[in-house]
């Protein structure tokens, strides 16, 4: 078993407990409006995960993108994670566009995952199959 | 033989690159010290600011061939964010606050040591002023005659600095904005800015808090063709035993392919961006919706099809 795979299947492992989202969601303060420019604690701070999967959708908004990627477990089940990065002006800067990442496109994707085992993260970086490398941080570098 | 001479011309030259660095750094701390007696030297910043219009014997007005060239994009050129540039790495902040404020503070880092942080701009409020210095996004800056417009990309927020002569508002006419009112002068190519009538807020995560008293002095200067810097005191008496000084800077980015934009920013265009506030005074997803193709987005245009 590849080292993706077993990291794949110890995430799969951990989304047991996406199923008590909802339950966690009732504990908390329903706060009404919409949100959106919020505080990363909700991920890890330090740990790390890597999947591999196929670009489903690049949603390029404000304030924060979200890279979402099919990932298939060993038995063929799918899990849509979703990476989060910041919004389009500064993704640009890293030299991240929509069309960067089209539908289908092979990735690999590392990041820091929510604490509570929701399969969403961090975007850390991106390595297309071509072996292109995209670090949406990098659009913050005064050049 | 001409080996010693290349490494005695490298370490020459290094020495002197050193010394320059070290000079340039204690003309720096020189600097910043001098600046922080000059915000104690006043009680508050109407006073401060009155003194620099005296001496600028009032400041003289631009005239459209006279207005300094800022144009460009520009982003926040040091502090990522944290309020003072120069806060020591892994330090606390540099404000002196009153013991209310800095209890306040110790526990705002404590809570986030251990994952627990609310940022009150979650609920899609735009940062206010003086928050609005540390942003770290793009920006651009307009000088006309009479109005300096700042801006910042996020939330399309501007700060608008009238310069054709007026003063703020009656007293009693004030009312807490995000950005407050700021009037200003021209001294020589220096914008020297009052802002009063400002919101409560925090100075940025893991920063102080500010109260709807807060009001600051901005001195805003070209110093470079890619570098603007700005001193700013920053004056709050139920929070700061003394003003709080900090040297912003915001550099002129390289857009030689004329990529950049500015454009609308919504803060509520993705709902997979949606968090509350815990109990506890956390942060959590709302909820995600990463099922179906735009999936997320909540206007026109938007979501992964672009």
């Amino acid at each position: 078993m590849s080292a993706v795979m077993t990291r794949i299947l110890r995430d799969r492992r951990s989304l047991r407990g996406f199923r008590a989202v909802t339950a966690t969601a009732l504990l908390l303060l329903a706060a009404g409006s919409a949100s959106a420019h919020h505080s990363a604690t909700m991920f890890e701070q330090t740990k790390q995960i890597t999947v591999e999967g196929v670009v489903k959708e690049f949603q390029y908004t404000n304030p924060h993108s979200w890279l979402l990627v099919d990932v298939k477990d060993k038995n063929g089940k799918v899990t849509t994670w979703g990476f989060e990065a910041e919004g389009p002006s500064t993704l640009q800067r890293a030299g991240i566009r929509p069309s960067v990442f089209p539908a289908g496109t092979k990735v690999t994707m590392t990041g820091r995952p929510m604490k509570d085992g929701t399969p969403a993260a961090i975007w850390v970086l991106a390595v297309r199959d071509d072996g292109k490398k995209f670090d949406p941080r990098a659009g913050f570098a005064v050049k | 033989m001409k080996l010693a001479s290349i490494v005695a011309t490298s370490a020459l030259l290094i020495g002197t690159a050193l010394l320059v660095n070290t000079l340039r750094a204690e003309d720096a701390a020189d600097t910043r010290l001098r600046m922080i007696d000059l915000g104690k030297q006043h009680k508050t910043a109407e006073s401060l600011y009155a003194a620099l219009k005296e001496q600028a014997h009032g400041g003289r007005r631009l005239t459209p061939s006279t207005a300094p060239d800022w144009s460009g994009v520009y982003t926040r050129a040091r502090g990522g964010i944290t309020f003072d540039p120069d806060q020591p790495q892994g330090g606390p902040p540099t404000a002196k606050l009153t013991p209310e404020f800095q209890t306040r503070l110790t526990k705002r880092i404590e809570d986030a040591d251990k994952g627990i942080e609310w940022d009150p701009i979650s609920t899609c409020s735009p940062p206010g002023h003086p928050r609005w210095l540390t942003e770290p996004f793009l920006r651009d800056f307009v000088v006309t005659p009479d109005q300096t417009y700042l801006i910042n990309e996020m939330m399309n927020d501007i700060r608008r600095i009238y310069t054709d002569g007026r003063d703020h508002v009656n007293k009693e006419d004030r009312y807490p904005l995000y950005n407050g009112d700021s009037v200003g002068f021209w001294d020589g190519d220096k914008l020297v800015i009052h802002t009063n009538q400002l919101h409560s807020g925090i100075y940025q995560r893991r920063n102080p808090d500010y109260t709807d008293q807060v009001e600051t002095v901005e001195i805003w200067h070209k110093t470079s063709p890619k570098l603007i810097e700005v001193d700013v005191w920053v004056y709050d008496p139920p929070a700061l035993v003394e003003p709080w000084y900090t040297k912003q800077s915001y550099a002129k980015l390289d857009d030689q392919g004329k990529s950049l934009r500015i454009r609308y920013w919504h803060c509520g265009e993705n709902q997979n961006n949606a968090v509350v506030e815990t109990e506890g005074g956390g942060t959590q997803f709302k909820d995600f919706t990463f099922d179906g193709p735009g999936s997320g987005s909540q206007g026109p245009g938007t979501g992964g099809k672009q």
